[in-house]
């Protein structure tokens, strides 16, 4: 019963996150503002049920599985995409370099630096 | 029972009727890919999800099961993917207080480099002529896969397209990590953490908690953040290009 009631609230939250979808026509999926809505309530309570703790690392701990079936489809895709794949390797490859890179020299670049951080105090 | 022929025609219908054949072999793939990933030592460049879903397109063929068929069951479990990407809330509300640590660079970093993130790869398959529907199914490229599944639908992209391209990004973001921080000489472990989980979503996590539990920590902020940011961004961004 208790992971049961930590997945009614899950629930209740993609459902809040559907609702506010289609209410302000966002282009977000449903469960990305109910896990936006989740975050800010749970920020705003300081604590976390047992029940949701449960049903949520239930839930993340099986994501592999649940995202399986949309990796098999990689191999069927057949003859869809003919003609890009040189663009969809290049842009992954270097893209993926370039934003590794970018990312590394920012928080570098704003964590080293001593005369910023003084401010704070 | 006499006639073999008689009982397996029947059960292999009302299988194909039903979604528990596919829940079933998705089980079955996915304890056997966990179980082959362990033996081969946990390889960084064959993730878990990879070995079983090679195992289970082997299997679709040899049964000679449509994949089309085997989505229609496999709905049943990834009808899921909702409440399990609410319930992500739940470590990245636990990571908050890692923000405290390092807000400024954080803040800095994360809305620039989750958008470049986009950016490079949409810009440099654009110039080599790729269409809108291969576009939108790279854009959220290191996004962690459930959150972007939901970005994917909202773009009209393909998602086993989109699913090919997150492992690559995956694996490639790892690699990439090391080699750069140590060219760059970065050794901050929060900042090494952080950058895996930007860009290589769950599997550069998984790589960050085998560096250090803290590398671990912001790995996951970073992942959760970078998919709370995308998820918003760029189905805006996409609506206001016009694409």
């Amino acid at each position: 019963m208790v992971m049961l009631r930590g997945f009614l609230v899950l629930s209740a939250f993609f459902v809040a996150g559907e609702a506010l979808r289609l209410l302000l026509a966002l282009p977000i999926s449903g469960g990305v503002l109910g896990m936006v809505l989740l975050t800010a309530v749970l920020m705003l309570r300081g604590a976390i049920s047992d029940s949701l703790a449960v049903a949520s690392q239930g839930l993340i701990s099986v994501l592999v599985l649940l995202i399986m079936p949309g990796v098999v489809g990689v191999f069927f895709l057949g003859d869809a995409f003919d003609g890009q794949w040189l663009a969809v390797g290049v842009a992954l490859a270097a893209g993926t370099l370039l934003s590794v890179l970018t990312t590394l020299w920012l928080m570098q670049r704003f964590t080293n630096d001593p005369q910023e951080a003084k401010h704070d105090d | 029972m006499t006639d073999v022929s008689g009982w397996w025609q029947p059960l292999q219908e009302s299988l194909a009727a039903s979604p528990m054949l596919a829940i079933a072999l998705t089980l079955g793939a996915y304890a056997c890919g966990s179980w082959v990933f362990h033996r081969l030592g946990s390889p960084i460049w064959a993730p878990p999800v990879l070995v079983s879903a090679m195992l289970l397109s082997a299997v679709l063929a040899v049964l000679t099961i449509e994949f089309r068929d085997y989505r229609a069951g496999a709905q049943w479990l990834t009808v899921l993917l909702g409440p399990a990407t609410v319930a992500l809330g739940v470590p990245l509300y636990q990571q908050m207080h890692h923000i405290r640590a390092l807000w400024r660079p954080i803040l800095c970093t994360l809305p620039l480099a989750a958008t470049l993130a986009a950016v490079y790869a949409v810009v440099i398959a654009g110039l080599l002529g790729a269409t809108p529907e291969v576009l939108a199914s790279l854009a959220p490229k290191s996004v962690t896969a459930p959150i972007a599944i939901g970005i994917t639908e909202q773009l009209g992209g393909s998602v086993p397209l989109m699913m090919g391209g997150l492992l690559i990004t995956g694996v490639v973001a790892t690699l990439c990590v090391d080699v750069l921080a140590r060219w760059l000489a970065i050794t901050d472990e929060r900042i090494l953490g952080f950058a895996l989980g930007l860009n290589g979503h769950a599997i550069g996590t998984a790589r960050a908690f085998e560096l250090s539990a803290t590398a671990g920590a912001f790995a996951s902020l970073g992942m959760g953040l970078t998919g709370v940011f995308t998820a918003i961004f760029l189905p805006l961004a996409f609506r206001w290009i016009g694409l």
